[in-house]
């Protein structure tokens, strides 16, 4: 009995030795588009019917109303959606900020590039937030030196685009391009450092705005833009904003 | 059952022929056919996209996907279906049901192993952790060190699959997750240097476990123009050896074709990556042929 079992184990030893007995003679590979001219599983879309039928009834509930189109375009370097989301992601933020620092954001800013969607007029559903919004930005707040101010004032001024800022700021751009600054009323103060909200992606140096990059202090609030904005949203029977003097071209 | 058998009875032949030095007619020589197919990044995409859409319009979409795997399944059984990561977020379908359907979709079409991509971990850690009663394949990941986490034991540096007496290898390489994810989401994940491992793993897979394949699935992107000395797919490539195959993901890289590369020891390994969202199905064939003595001749790969 036992000699078998030691047979057997160099059996299993010398099958393990010769094992080498096969070897790749050739390769080939492709890619494939997967495109209509291949038919559908049926089998596949009866289990994606149900979880497509929830997903569709969730994205079409209303969460607020629109009484007029919110765009992006619709004012010189601000504008209506870009004042509304920068507004409402400042007072989300601020809330958490204040209450895990004890100390206030001073302004945000945000890029006009971010902005996917306008809002049309009618009712506002879950749809909404995800066009505007359909990356996965978070919130995070920098601490910024007064000369980073300047730069990102002067980042501002020379793209001329409608990047949103909230009503913290009051900025009047003269036709040379000289400027004066109040941030929460006060004038700017080049010695004094100053909270900005914006999100993870143009702090990490997205949309080259720099500024951003390398702050005296970095606060996440691990809040997603898309979040604080269907927030917002159901917490408001009706959306309004409008075109403010926060940025005011002389 | 009977291939088992099979297998049993050449194994035996074969020791006799060594043990008693006799010359028993050699067998007829018996190709084998290994078809491995993968997709990368499908990002919770599960229907094709619109038509209106400005670059993939009408493209994708996993019902189709289905209907393809079936009928390359059905000319050749011993098929793979492996993913490269990032199966995680894209559309409401992730933000309603957190890659439930992502995996349950996966689990129909029979995949077989998937490696982790960075957005895997944007419902956190816990999030994967708990879809996956959902996924009926394995994952691997063997520079990511789970130990301190909730995927400890859930997740295998490799996996083997026997397919018609060819053993497979296969191991798994993720991104480094500092700088890409929040480490709230990742947690106690460790990352460990992919090449370090890979050059363990292919060590182990060939030597250790006498494998005949070796496949790579890797999320490390497949090669940074402006860093090209970060690691990445073709630089993995070039410093390892006995992978035959790396399957890319992370970088959304539109191959117009397979790369072939040649590796530290100037063996051809084959690069592939078919960019993202199930637009694409990767489709590579290894042909083995049966002999007694181990060939030294170089392989033949044809894209």
């Amino acid at each position: 009995m036992k000699k078998a079992l030691l047979v057997f184990s160099l059996l299993i030893l010398f099958v393990g030795c010769e094992k080498k007995t096969i070897s790749l003679i050739k390769t080939t590979a492709e890619i494939i588009t997967i495109d209509s001219t291949l038919s559908e599983k049926a089998a596949y879309n009866k289990l994606i019917a149900p979880y497509r039928n929830k997903m569709i009834a969730e994205i079409n509930t209303v969460i607020s109303y629109a009484p007029k189109n919110i765009n992006r375009y619709d004012g010189k370097m601000q504008s209506s959606l870009g004042n509304l989301l920068a507004d409402l992601c400042y007072e989300r933020a601020n809330v958490i900020f204040k209450e895990r620092t004890g100390k206030e954001i001073d302004f945000s800013m945000f890029n006009y590039g971010g902005i996917r969607a306008s809002i049309s007029q009618g009712v506002v559903t879950n749809k909404n937030p995800f066009e505007l919004m359909p990356f996965e930005n978070s919130l995070v707040v920098v601490e910024l030196s007064g000369k980073k101010i300047m730069e990102l004032i002067d980042y501002f001024i020379k793209n001329k685009s409608a990047h949103p800022l909230s009503k913290n700021i009051e900025l009047l751009i003269n036709n040379d391009t000289s400027y004066q600054l109040k941030i929460n009323n006060q004038k700017f103060d080049l010695s004094e450092n100053y909270f900005v909200l914006t999100s993870d992606y143009l702090q990490s140096g997205g949309d080259k705005m720099d500024f951003f990059k390398n702050p005296i202090s970095l606060f996440k609030t691990d809040y997603k833009m898309r979040h604080a904005i269907i927030d917002e949203f159901k917490s408001l029977d009706t959306l309004r904003t409008s075109l403010d003097n926060r940025v005011i071209l002389q | 059952m009977d291939r088992r058998k099979f297998l049993h009875q050449t194994a035996a032949a074969a020791v006799l022929t060594s043990v008693g030095g006799l010359t028993l007619p050699s067998f007829t020589k018996k190709r084998k056919h290994i078809t491995i197919l993968h997709t990368n990044d499908t990002h919770s995409r599960i229907e094709p996209f619109e038509t209106s859409h400005h670059r993939y319009a009408n493209k994708g979409g996993v019902a189709r996907r289905a209907t393809l795997v079936e009928r390359i399944r059905t000319e050749n059984a011993n098929t793979l279906l492996l993913d490269a990561g990032d199966i995680f977020q894209g559309t409401p379908y992730f933000n309603y049901f957190g890659g439930e359907l992502e995996f349950k979709l996966m689990s129909m079409l029979k995949y077989d192993v998937a490696t982790i991509g960075n957005h895997d971990f944007d419902n956190s850690i816990e999030g994967l952790y708990k879809q996956l009663p959902n996924a009926n394949f394995d994952f691997v990941a063997a520079n990511y060190n789970f130990k301190n986490t909730v995927l400890d034991t859930h997740v295998k540096p490799y996996k083997i699959i026997l397919k018609d007496g060819v053993k497979i290898g296969i191991f798994g390489l993720g991104i480094q997750l500092e700088g890409l994810v929040d480490p709230k989401m990742y947690k106690e994940t460790k990352y460990l240097d992919p090449l370090e491992i890979a050059q363990d793993m292919s060590r182990i897979l060939k030597e250790d476990e006498q494998c005949d394949l070796i496949i790579c699935l890797s999320h490390l992107g497949y090669f940074y123009k402006r860093n090209p000395t970060k690691i990445s797919d073709l630089n993995l490539a070039k410093n390892t050896k006995n992978i035959d195959l790396i399957i890319g993901g992370h970088t959304h890289t539109f191959l117009p074709k397979p790369t072939i590369v040649r590796n530290s020891v100037d063996k051809n390994v084959l690069v592939n990556q078919v960019g993202a969202y199930g637009v694409n199905l990767g489709r590579v064939d290894f042909y083995f042929d049966e002999n007694n003595e181990k060939s030294s001749e170089g392989t033949m790969i044809l894209v």
